[in-house]
């Protein structure tokens, strides 16, 4: 079922009655103005001829008011949970829209419109929208990513009219539900979730509603803590709010409205004139979601699909399954098309600094309900929140294929970074106290490569640029372990004519803990197939892995006063953990170790130079073993390059690829179109668009040879060599039929003529030919 | 009473005030000559001295105290001219420097960079892989050897670097905080394998618990420890030869000086100290009783001040609250996070050499962050810049006299300087005069953000406070900072020595020893416990201070504790209160930590029912060396005329036509008599501008004090 109605204007939308809020996530209808107070006002007047140079004082100052506001949460909180930086604030013009977010989680505060155009819809005649007002809301069907992430929203007015809105949302300690902390990875639906709270006035008029206040707290585990949170969360909005009212004051408001309208319609004609540069196409992406709940040997799929026409961009979630019907797999539709703008914000108009509002109205969704990236009510959805993250992968695929079709915007073109499996540690220390808590290392994972460099090694995530890894010496304070090492992990960047970046192994052993039980709960297949995906043949990077090594031989090596640096040092009984499990008790001579990956790689790995090769065999990055498969690079004893060797080894390899068999369903083109006699040009890192007998096609950038029509789905046309995942050199060790009943494998396609590689991808083995680029003819450069 | 010589090397000037007896200030100025600075030092001391009618020897040789404010280290840092350095630390975790703490590094960068996911990168390595050795070896939180020190092999890996080439050494091992007792045998061994080289052990380099910022602050150490100590040595014996037989002081980040011979074992220490001096002056002026030295709240004298050096290429911003300037336990190279007891001053790429120009993205136009620096500098300059810069507009404004720049050492081209700004305003529609109006109003507003920022960050509302502005640019923008960020007062400190005023801060500088503690106590607090742990830092300050030629008794201890509340990350710096650290002592230190939360972070934010956390000991020892007095002007009975004529001035805010404004000759104006805005107050080595509206005039010390 597709649900789409357009708006004129305002770039169409998925709206209609069935994005209710209640069953399915709330999309705004067409005439949601119609419905609002008809006694609240919205400030609309703008200086229009503002002098270029006010605007920048006010877009600067803006900016300063927006990051103080994150400041002001922070200081005022003290949680552990908002100095690892895990919210976001905006400032939102009067009807929602956002004039800016800032450099945190990217998606965090994705609900601000639609929370405030819910609370204009359904609060603004009874409850009222007055001056010093502050809502609040955690309903993931209607403005939270999951439960956990709670918003906040403050009217600003002017005089008697509503001017603009300000907004942050901010993980919580815990807001209830089966587990403690908020991430029920055995909820079977919404109702094991933590508590959900529809938008509510908690401040009226500048005065916080105690009552409601008992009320929201109740259902914690830690309702002082809770409360601080909140406290902070309402002092943020207010800061912000304040600072706004100052700045109408100093320069009017017309000024400043105008200053917001011009910084939106600045982002929409960046992102407008960034895609009219690009071809008309789709460009989609393919992945899975692994167990619904723990002991599910399944994984679903999911589709992202992304198609560029003119300047405007449809985003829709067709190919997706259906949600499952029981526990935390899928994410909502808000989780969806809030991971997909946030990648667009640091990958597309990036020197809008987060001002994201302005490329949204060239958007139109797209999106079909109740499948596993659009879950409805009641699904589980605490969860669920890693594959929001997934997703936000998926979206970095298509936009790194996309921006592949121009010379200028493939500068920009970036492979994904890793997935990850969050590990979560909890018991008793020797002292009797409880921990319990993720361990966060995830956050080093590498960076994708990009069309012209390298991916950066522990680079930390795109999607949240500013978030760190904490010091060893700060997490061995909180719970009673030691790390053993911490270390850079060969291999565990996807290979490519650019490297993904590296990501990183990092193990402990329990010290003076009574008891220790670890569990995880995973993004995509990050623990059973690959952990980023590669662009333009590059290769995807390895899955991570979660181990407990059960009666080590840790004792052993300490008495011989030495350490242990990697997983294969360490004697015992191995238990790869799944991506959803009900944890593992860690015996008192146990060890974990886990795996962070590194960046998906990009172009054909044979094409990296020799040299590069060398270089990082020596920097560790890469193993000799991999040089020699992935890379078709050898290097010997010494370090050395064998130029000999290499070359013989590199056209082994080419020639194993002419083996591959065609893909088939690919003779005779499905489509024709006729020769535009425009310059050839790059439409994919190795592939070019020309004419040919009076046809446009597509043909192998570094062959020439035609491959098919410039309409067709290019894959269907060339050799497919299919392999085991384990054939993606740094895996973890296991094959994913340790936790999947589904086949999967690891499929590269290249080019009859000449072997260069074009795609490579995991896939189920029952996929079919996944279109990753389908070109529209009408519109061949 | 002898004199006192404070010498303070800048990018492209060294400085040298000398304070006579009689609390008269001489500068004399050189140019710097790196990389091997000790000739400009010398030299601008001997200017100085030639404008005393003194002979450098007499002069040297007489001086009470020479302070030096040195930029060898930073300077190295920046340029990449380093030692080889070699790191041994715990097995497992040689990725420590590597990884960077993943995004945390992009804390230091500005938001186009954060933003720009596709063109981020890392630095090159402070230590190559190859250079890095693992050390068997493990201590845990508390200080128990969880792993012994596998001697034999560290023995291995020391000579394995010595042969590589190491030039010098750093040691950081896990917990080594809470037990030294490996770095320490391993540092032995080094000495023993590679007699001779730097070595930088982290416990003693900064004892903070956090081995990725302990980790960089070590190799720092080691990285600049070479070219510091021959520099410093080279200097001493100069000064040696010149009759000079005292301790040489040397500017530290921390807010005090050190001896010459600690700041050899200590280089890093003088990072970043360049912009500290201006602080510290202010903080001394400011901090004179009754607000004499110009810092108010309105009518009451305050000594909450916020500090803008404005430069050539960037702005420092310092708060000094109650005449004690605010400070941070880390500092940035780049990306690199490093712990270092250091004043905050926070820096902007805003300055004098700020370029100007047009941004397609945005269609409007950007002042900075690039900056055309002193080389090839600013169009007007004529040493080859081409893009013009806020200096530039400054000129076309009528800001600066083209004819009268340095005391009319450099003549000024206007002419060039007003065709780039033509040429970057085009796609506005923009003339030279609106391009240099729109510049400086942006700048301004870029400057007032930051500082309103850094203020707020800590808690602190800039419109409470005044505004110490200098360095060659800060008096130029000082007062329409203020205006825009609510300020009633600017001071520019000693009217012309703000060019020089870091030169000064340095010479009315205390020694000053930091020693830390870390450790990690929950309450309820063991007093016993902690009174004996500050005893023992007590003992190291007065080592260091003794080891100092200071005499024990002539040493101020301050003891100050970090605390959090348990399950919160706010950790705030509280001062011991007076008395013994018993039962009782433990109980006010309690509330006053309790106190200054809710003063910082506001009412009802801690959370005492989760418990009380201690997480750092310190101790800062101060002495004061030389005392000196600022000599006071008397209020003559009859002014002098100081006006010296009338300018054309554009101003950025104003009508967009040129106004006649008044000139003054600051060096002629005398306590008591002020002037009424528009006006420009010009000295040799700056100009205040005074916009309309607001009056300026000349305290008894000689600085220039602008009311709004």
């Amino acid at each position: 079922m597709t649900v789409t109605e357009s708006i004129a204007g305002t770039g169409s939308q998925t709206a209609g009655p069935v994005w209710d809020g209640i069953t399915n996530s709330y999309r705004p209808p067409e005439d949601w103005r119609a419905d609002v107070d008809p006694e609240l006002r919205f400030h609309t007047e703008t200086d229009k001829d503002l002098d270029p140079i006010t605007f920048e004082v006010i877009r600067n100052r803006l900016w300063s008011i927006n990051i103080a506001h994150g400041e002001q949460v922070t200081r005022v909180s003290g949680s552990p949970v908002f100095a690892s930086l895990d919210f976001n604030m905006a400032i939102l013009a009067e009807d929602g829209e956002i004039v800016t977010n800032a450099p945190y989680i990217q998606w965090m505060a994705a609900g601000g419109p639609f929370g405030v155009r819910y609370v204009l819809q359904h609060l603004s005649r009874e409850s009222g929208v007055h001056p010093g007002d502050v809502f609040v809301v955690n309903d993931p069907w209607i403005a939270a990513i999951h439960e956990m992430d709670v918003l906040f929203l403050r009217p600003v007015f002017v005089d008697d009219e509503l001017f603009c809105w300000t907004a942050n949302a901010g993980h919580q300690y815990d807001l209830g539900g089966v587990q403690p902390g908020g991430w029920p990875q055995n909820a079977i639906d919404v109702f094991h979730d933590p508590t959900i709270f529809t938008p509510f006035k908690i401040v009226s008029g500048g005065r916080l509603n105690s009552e409601l206040e008992r009320l929201y707290v109740r259902n914690s585990r830690e309702p002082g803590m809770l409360a601080l949170d909140l406290r902070a969360q309402i002092s943020g909005v207010t800061f912000s709010g304040e600072r706004i009212s100052e700045l109408v004051e100093r320069f009017g408001a017309a000024a400043v409205k105008g200053t917001m309208r011009r910084i939106v319609d600045n982002a929409q004609e960046s992102m407008r004139r960034k895609l009219l540069s690009l071809p008309d196409g789709t460009w989609s992406e393919v992945k899975y979601f692994d167990h619904k709940l723990p002991g599910d040997r399944n994984t679903y799929r999911m589709q992202l699909n992304i198609t560029k026409r003119g300047d405007r961009l449809r985003i829709d979630n067709h190919g997706t399954e259906p949600q499952p019907d029981e526990g935390p797999l899928g994410i909502t539709a808000l989780a969806m098309s809030g991971s997909a703008v946030g990648m667009l914000a640091v990958n597309v108009v990036y020197e809008q600094l987060f001002s994201i509002g302005g490329a949204e109205r060239q958007i139109d969704w797209d999106i079909e309900p109740g499948l596993a990236t659009s879950i409805q009510h009641p699904a589980a959805v605490g969860a669920g929140v890693l594959n929001t993250i997934a997703h936000a992968g998926a979206m970095q695929s298509c936009l790194a294929k996309m921006l592949a079709c121009d010379p200028e915007l493939a500068q920009d073109s970036m492979a994904p970074s890793a997935e990850y499996a969050a590990v979560v540690v909890a018991g008793r220390a020797a002292s009797g106290e409880q921990y319990g808590q993720a361990i966060l290392d995830h956050f080093a994972m590498g960076s994708g490569a990009r069309s012209f460099k390298d991916g950066i090694g522990t680079s930390g995530p795109p999607w949240s640029p500013l978030t760190f890894l904490l010091n060893v010496e700060a997490v061995e304070q909180w719970y009673p372990l030691i790390y053993l090492y911490r270390r850079e992990l060969p291999d565990s960047g996807g290979a490519g004519r650019w490297r993904g970046g590296t990501g990183f192994a990092y193990a402990w052993a329990p010290y003076r803990a009574a008891s220790m039980e670890v569990m995880t709960f995973s993004a995509g297949m990050t623990l059973s197939g690959y952990s980023a995906a590669g662009v333009g043949g590059g290769y995807p990077s390895p899955a991570a892995r979660v181990v407990v090594v059960q009666g080590s031989d840790l004792e052993e090596w300490i008495s011989r006063r030495e350490l242990p640096v990697g997983l294969d040092d360490i004697g015992g009984e191995r238990i790869y953990l799944a991506g959803k499990n009900n944890g593992v008790a860690v015996g008192i001579d146990g060890v974990v170790e886990a795996v962070v990956g590194g960046g998906g790689g990009y172009g054909d790995p044979l094409l990296r130079e020799p040299d590069r090769v060398v270089a990082d065999v020596a920097a560790g990055a890469v193993s000799v073993a991999a040089a020699a498969d992935a890379y078709g690079v050898v290097v010997d004893h010494l370090g050395k390059l064998d130029v000999g060797a290499t070359e013989r080894r590199r056209e082994v390899l080419r020639s194993e690829r002419g083996n591959w068999a065609a893909v088939g369903g690919g003779e005779g083109p499905a489509s024709s179109t006729a020769a535009t006699g425009g310059a050839p040009g790059a439409v994919h890192p190795a592939i070019v668009a020309r004419d040919e007998s009076g046809r446009r096609v597509l043909a192998c950038r570094a062959c020439d040879r035609v491959l098919c029509d410039y309409a067709d789905n290019y894959k269907r046309h060339v050799l497919r060599g299919t392999a085991p995942v384990s054939a993606l050199p740094g895996g973890p060790g296991v094959e994913p039929s340790r936790f999947l009943d589904p086949e999967v494998e690891f499929r590269r396609y290249c080019c009859p003529g000449c072997g260069t590689l074009l795609s490579s991808e995991v896939v189920r083995g029952d996929e079919g030919t996944v279109a990753d680029m389908i070109l529209l003819p009408d519109s061949a450069p | 009473m002898r004199p006192i010589i404070g010498v303070d090397i800048g990018g492209t000037f060294t400085d040298c005030i000398v304070v006579t007896p009689d609390g008269a200030v001489t500068i004399g100025k050189a140019l710097s000559t790196g990389p091997e600075f000790d000739d400009g030092f010398i030299n601008a001391v001997a200017a100085a001295a030639a404008r005393l009618g003194l002979d450098l020897e007499e002069l040297v040789s007489s001086a009470e105290g020479i302070y030096h404010g040195c930029t060898v280290g930073t300077n190295a840092m920046v340029e990449g001219r380093t030692a080889k350095v070699a790191l041994l630390t715990t097995r497992g975790h040689r990725d420590v420097l590597a990884s960077m703490q993943a995004g945390r590094r992009l804390r230091s960068q500005p938001p186009e960079y954060i933003a720009y996911v596709s063109v981020q990168t890392k630095p090159d390595p402070l230590v190559p892989r190859s250079l890095i050795f693992e050390v068997d070896e493990r201590v845990g939180l508390d200080g128990e050897v969880i792993v012994q020190l596998n001697e034999e092999r560290a023995i291995q890996g020391i000579r394995e670097l010595r042969d590589k080439g190491a030039e010098a050494f750093s040691v950081s091992l896990l917990w080594s905080v809470a037990n030294d007792a490996h770095e320490r045998r391993i540092a032995e061994l080094i000495e023993q394998e590679a007699p001779g080289l730097f070595v930088s052990r982290a416990s003693a380099v900064v004892n903070r618990i956090g081995e990725y910022e302990r980790t960089v602050a070590t190799v720092v150490n080691s990285l600049i420890g070479p070219a510091m100590d021959s520099y410093l040595e080279r200097v001493q014996e100069r000064l040696r030869g010149l009759g000079y037989e005292r301790t040489l002081q040397i500017m530290t980040c921390s807010g005090g000086v050190i001896a010459a011979n600690e700041a050899r074992r200590l280089p890093m220490l003088t990072i970043g100290s360049g912009p500290v001096g201006g602080l510290i002056g202010s903080g001394t002026l400011g901090g004179l009783e009754g607000g004499r030295g110009g810092a108010t709240n309105g009518r009451r004298p305050s000594m909450d001040i916020v500090t803008a050096d404005m430069g050539g290429t960037t702005l420092d911003v310092g708060v000094i609250r109650d005449a004690q300037p605010l400070s941070r336990p880390t500092s940035w190279h780049g990306q690199y996070e490093y712990f270092v007891p250091t004043l905050d001053v926070r820096s902007i790429g805003s300055g004098g050499g700020s370029i100007i120009r047009y941004d397609e993205e945005l269609g409007t136009l950007r002042v900075g962050p690039l900056s055309a620096g002193s080389r090839p500098g600013p169009v007007c300059y004529g040493r080859g810049g081409e893009q013009p810069t806020v200096t530039d507009a400054n000129l076309v404004l009528g800001y600066i006299n083209a004819e009268n720049f340095l005391g009319g050492e450099m003549k000024l081209d206007a002419d060039a300087a007003r065709r780039a700004l033509g040429a970057a305003g085009e796609p506005l529609g923009f003339s030279a005069d609106e391009t240099a109006m729109a510049a400086i109003r942006i700048v301004e507003n870029q400057m007032a953000d930051a500082i309103r920022v850094a203020s707020v960050q800590q808690g602190y509302d800039p419109r409470r406070m005044s505004m110490f502005a200098y360095g060659g640019a800060g008096p130029l923008h000082g007062a329409a900072l203020a205006r825009e960020l609510g300020i009633k007062r600017v001071v520019v400190p000693l009217s012309d020595l703000a060019a020089g005023w870091s030169a000064f801060g340095v010479a009315s500088s205390d020694v000053l020893v930091v020693e830390e503690d870390a450790l990690s106590l929950l309450s309820p607090f063991d007093a016993g416990l902690l009174a004996g742990r500050f005893e023992k830092l007590e003992g190291e300050v007065l080592a260091r201070m003794e080891a100092q030629d200071i005499a024990v008794d002539d040493v101020v201890l301050a003891r100050y504790v970090d605390m959090r509340y348990r399950r919160q990350v706010n950790e705030v710096e509280v001062e011991v209160p007076d008395g013994p650290l018993d039962a009782g002592g433990v109980e006010r230190l309690t509330e006053a930590f309790e106190r200054e939360y809710s003063r910082l972070f506001g009412e009802g934010t801690g959370y005492a029912a989760a418990g009380f956390a201690v997480t750092g000991l310190r101790i800062r020892g101060t002495a004061r060396l030389g005392e000196f007095d600022l000599a006071e002007r008397a209020v003559p009975a009859a002014a002098a005329e100081a006006r010296r004529g009338e300018r054309e001035i554009l101003f950025p805010e104003g009508s967009g036509a040129r106004e006649t404004v008044a000139i003054y000759d600051g060096r002629a104006m005398s306590p008591g008599a002020g002037v009424r805005g528009p006006a420009i107050v010009e000295f040799p080595d700056t100009s205040v501008i005074v916009h309309d509206g607001a009056t300026a005039g000349i305290d008894t010390f000689g600085s220039v004090v602008v009311e709004l």
